[in-house]
């Protein structure tokens, strides 16, 4: 956090703390009630057998970190999930940032209707989750557009039913993601080629530098925060990914396309395993932390900079 | 760099990438106007054969479907959609006014802004089913569970973070000489926030209430888990069409999908250069 300079002190009048008091108080009240409160009572809740047959939280036995290494050792399902959710990561991640970079370098040139085309590239992020899940889970259809234009590129008769093969079905979870966040990089990225400064790109040309050259020594430094806060956002959301996945397949076909959040929920509100859930949920907030840690660590400085 | 001409190839390039994006709008638009005839037809449908609104009409009178010799949905939409307007209108409003005044204190007095960034991260991290858990126990124990009332606490604890550091990057914006000059003349520091701050940032505030609107609005797995019978909003009806009416009754479902997605796209056009700032916390300005 950047210091600020307090107010100039009048003499008459509440005093700054007394003020600053009055301002926070409200927010602090409502997270401890909604945000805190909650964690504490999962985090109890995780070092317990508790489920809701078994009446009151506090009468549940506490059993220490057996719901811990049961996940950690045993539960290959949460293995596979937590797996399944870096691939899908990794995949839409790099796909997100490759077309979205482009895009924005499209929109550096000139050229006619750009804010129009512009409003237009933003419209997926527009769309809520669910109804984006609900909108390809109609494309995906057998009888449905998608295979539709497969048949009419190859020509061959396409069949493919997306949600009874796994790898269809987690192809077409990246293809839903991919559409929907691409814009978010596209949004990001180009306000922050917008920011880079004319005159060290132009010195870098007038000195004989290629283009490449131009991009990796002089444009990527300045990207640099930028694109790592879009990556961190990203994986944030990703590792929450739920709605859209749950309107495709609901994990399927089995547990195919079962990300984190979809595993916990289903232990949760499945089959009433609410304390190993809580723990799975604790497992993948280090882990998120620890990541999102390491990922920011290069560009603490200068986002706080940017702050003040 | 920003002078140059879009080359033939970048053009075709600009128009496919168009395509790709307008592809699924389009799709659910049409699927909303088709006749029961044309909604599940082998090969798909592209346009509709005789477009009609009777799709809308049967989210508000289940019957509507009738002439067409088909059945309708089991419930209708209205309470998801009077639901998801309450919940979401409340919700909103008490998560910018608590966010306004965190914003400002956090901003000007820094006070608070040690550890809530680690609480606010954990809690935007925390997998939701899980933060879900504790809310169902919770809520069950002090009777609001499958209400309003719960549903909207839900809603304000997931954006106030948003809210809190999309106001305070506006406020970050607004010199503090404005409002030291007004102290000077003699207005207590309350005053000068409420009468000098606020006021000056009314785009932001514009542009932060709509955001939060944007995401209770599309709030979708609290509301799933916590409500039974009583609370209904938008996007658990859809996924409860969905369900009951697998592969039958799509005209319907899309009719809702677009209901839900307009007023969202409506608004996001509106603040379309706050997006980034909203999304980021602030960190990425425009």
């Amino acid at each position: 956090m950047p210091t600020t300079k307090p107010l100039r002190n009048k003499p008459s009048g509440l005093s700054n703390s007394a003020i600053a008091r009055m301002f926070t108080l409200p927010g602090q009240v409502v997270s401890v009630l909604v945000l805190v409160v909650p964690l504490m009572v999962a985090l109890y809740m995780s070092f317990t057998d508790w489920s809701p047959t078994r009446g009151s939280l506090f009468d549940a036995g506490f059993v220490g970190f057996e719901n811990y290494s049961e996940l950690l050792v045993w539960d290959t399902r949460f293995l596979f999930a937590v797996l399944r959710t870096v691939l899908i990561s990794v995949v839409c991640l790099s796909l997100e940032f490759v077309l979205g970079l482009g895009l924005a370098v499209l929109f550096l040139r000139r050229f006619r209707g750009k804010s129009l085309l512009f409003s237009a590239f933003l419209t997926p992020m527009m769309i809520l989750p669910v109804v984006v899940g609900y909108i390809f889970w109609m494309l995906f259809q057998s009888n449905g557009p998608i295979n539709q234009m497969i048949e009419f590129v190859f020509g061959a008769e396409a069949t493919v039913e997306w949600f009874r093969s796994s790898t269809a079905a987690i192809i077409a979870v990246i293809v839903t993601e991919v559409w929907h966040w691409t814009p978010l990089f596209f949004l990001i990225l180009l306000s922050g080629l917008n920011a880079v400064p004319e005159n060290p790109v132009r010195a870098a040309v007038i000195l004989g530098a290629n283009p490449r050259q131009v991009f990796w020594r002089v444009i990527m430094p300045t990207l640099k925060p930028v694109i790592i806060v879009a990556f961190v956002i990203r994986s944030m959301e990703i590792i929450k990914l739920f709605d859209e996945v749950f309107m495709l397949t609901r994990g399927g076909p089995g547990s195919a396309t079962e990300t984190i959040s979809l595993y916990i929920y289903k232990l949760a509100f499945n089959d009433f395993q609410l304390a190993y859930g809580a723990a799975a949920a604790f497992i993948v907030l280090v882990g998120s932390l620890l990541l999102v840690h390491l990922l920011l660590a290069p560009v603490r400085d200068q986002l706080l900079e940017t702050e003040r | 760099m920003h002078d140059k001409n879009l080359s033939p190839l970048q053009a075709v390039i600009l128009m496919l990438a168009l395509a790709i994006v307008l592809f699924p709008v389009f799709w659910i638009l049409m699927t909303a106007i088709k006749p029961p005839t044309d909604w599940n037809a082998s090969p798909a449908i592209w346009i509709p054969t005789e477009p009609t609104l009777v799709n809308f009409q049967t989210l508000f009178d289940p019957e509507a479907l009738g002439k067409y010799g088909v059945g309708g949905v089991s419930q209708p939409a209205t309470k998801a959609v009077l639901g998801s307007l309450m919940a979401t209108i409340v919700a909103t409003a008490l998560s910018v006014t608590i966010g306004l005044f965190s914003a400002i204190g956090i901003s000007r007095y820094s006070s608070g802004g040690k550890a809530t960034p680690l609480i606010i991260l954990s809690g935007r991290m925390f997998p939701p089913a899980a933060i879900a858990v504790p809310f169902v126990i919770i809520f069950s124990n002090v009777g609001l569970i499958d209400s309003y009332a719960g549903l909207i606490a839900i809603y304000v604890a997931v954006t106030l973070p948003f809210s809190t550091w999309m106001l305070k990057s506006f406020v970050d914006d607004l010199p503090r000489e404005i409002e030291e000059a007004a102290m000077i003349d003699g207005r207590s520091k309350l005053m000068a926030h409420l009468t000098v701050t606020i006021p000056l940032i009314k785009g932001g505030l514009f542009a932060t209430t709509m955001f939060i609107f944007i995401l209770n609005w599309s709030e979708f797995m609290f509301a799933l888990v916590l409500s039974y019978t009583d609370v209904s909003t938008i996007p658990v009806q859809l996924a409860k069409y969905v369900t009951a009416t697998a592969g039958t009754l799509y005209g319907v479902q899309a009719a809702l999908a677009v209901l839900a997605m307009i007023p969202l796209v409506v608004v996001g056009y509106l603040i379309q250069s706050h997006l980034a700032r909203g999304m980021t916390f602030g960190a990425i300005k425009q």
